[in-house]
């Protein structure tokens, strides 16, 4: 598992990366999302969006993601990230999968972390930051 | 606030939009629009505009029943714009019959209010999960029949569109999935199980509806099976009604409309209907 809060490896990243992946990013906040969005699809890759788990279960339904970048919260009330991760991996997709939360509490991230997330990263992440992450678990160098 | 995506579907008048795809009669010397069927498209330029992915979703949320009149209310609009005596076929869950006692009265006030007739009307029973309350489902099925609307069981022989089903439904339309089309002209065994649809419908006093067949040999050979309904992008694929008119799919007075008169898309048929117009003595399906 990566850690690139403790790395700091991100400020490595080159914004141009080469090789295209297709990404998936849930975040209920539209803002932020787009914001990310638009910042991978720069980098080449081709991002879809989802709001919520059922949004995004839909789409792995159907398309074959390298990165899942997921929100912890994604509701007022509960962690849909954490149903969304399980869901992943009880697919056995090979899709690596970033986790990035406003919340630090530890509980959710063992609870993430035994679900074998690739990389955490804290809100709000530095768009250099989250194309570095991508770019390290997808194998392109900066 | 922002809004999900569920709720743009159901509170925005703009969210769903629908194309149309011709049923085709096609037989020696006839080739006509039988109907056609009214296809949902999800938010434009999103990946929910594919109707794969946009039920997918809604079945994720349990929102068939909602969603469904939603389809159907876009629907019924976009079918003012085609030819009164074309006949439409309109997709509703079978969940939704199942627990929903009100669904038959709910369209019958839909066509009404827009002074549609509803013997024009098929009802497309899908199902992607097991019906729980038959009872229910039969009986939804029933007042829509009294009301002139006819009933087909969609993606026959997949999933949960079995025996069972077709005994519940006891459907005017069996939509044979593009499943067993596919190859069906070098394979006994799929040319089996579609003459068994097509003698369960003999006996039920239904016809077969062959769906996404992809080439002009496996739509000879259903012919010379006794097929006589096609759908398929190979005849027409699914688009908006001027899209249709254009290319001159409907506009014409029924029973005259020549698939022939779509030069791109029909090629294909042309040949089959040439196989078909040769001398083929149909076999007896069910002795």
């Amino acid at each position: 598992m990566y850690d690139f809060e403790v790395t700091g490896i991100w400020q490595l990243a080159c914004p141009l990366m080469s090789m295209a992946e297709r990404i998936l990013i849930i975040d209920d906040d539209d803002q932020l999302a787009n914001a990310y969005k638009e910042y991978l699809s720069d980098c080449g890759h081709q991002v879809d969006c989802a709001r919520e788990l059922e949004e995004a279960q839909a789409l792995l339904a159907h398309f074959s993601y390298s990165v899942v970048i997921t929100d912890l919260r994604l509701t007022k009330l509960g962690f849909g990230g954490l149903d969304l991760i399980k869901h992943i991996r009880e697919l056995a997709l090979k899709t690596r999968i970033i986790v990035f939360t406003g919340y630090g509490w530890p509980e959710l991230r063992a609870e993430a972390t035994a679900q074998r997330v690739d990389a955490f990263l804290r809100k709000p992440t530095q768009l250099k930051e989250l194309a570095a992450t991508v770019g390290a678990l997808v194998g392109v160098k900066a | 606030m922002t809004t999900s995506l569920l709720e743009k579907i159901l509170d925005d008048p703009d969210a769903l939009s629908v194309r149309f795809q011709p049923i085709f009669r096609l037989r020696a010397g006839v080739s006509q629009v039988d109907s056609v069927e009214g296809l949902i498209r999800g938010p434009r330029a999103t990946n929910f505009e594919r109707a794969d992915i946009l039920f997918d979703y809604v079945r994720r949320k349990h929102a068939e029943a909602a969603v469904d009149r939603s389809c159907i209310v876009a629907i019924c609009k976009a079918v003012l714009e085609l030819p009164p005596e074309l006949r439409i076929n309109v997709n509703v869950h079978a969940s939704t019959l199942g627990h929903n006692p009100g669904f038959a009265d709910f369209f019958r006030r839909q066509a009404r209010n827009l002074s549609l007739s509803l013997d024009r009307f098929t009802l497309e029973i899908v199902e992607h999960a097991p019906t729980y309350n038959i009872p229910s489902l039969t009986c939804s099925i029933r007042a829509l029949r009294d009301l002139g609307v006819r009933i087909a069981l969609d993606d026959v022989g997949l999933g949960n569109s079995n025996y069972r089903m077709i005994l519940d439904c006891h459907p005017d339309y069996f939509k044979l999935d593009a499943y067993f089309a596919k190859g069906v002209t070098h394979d006994a065994d799929r040319r089996a199980v579609v003459r068994s649809v097509m003698c369960l419908a003999e006996e039920m006093k239904g016809s077969v509806v062959a769906e996404g067949v992809q080439s002009s040999e496996d739509l000879a050979t259903l012919g010379q099976m006794g097929v006589e309904l096609f759908q398929a992008d190979l005849l027409c694929p699914a688009m908006q009604v001027h899209d249709l008119a254009a290319k001159g799919f409907v506009g014409l007075k029924m029973g005259s409309t020549p698939a022939t008169r779509v030069a791109e898309n029909v090629q294909a048929f042309e040949r089959a209907r040439q196989k078909l117009l040769e001398p083929a003595a149909k076999q007896p399906l069910c002795q």
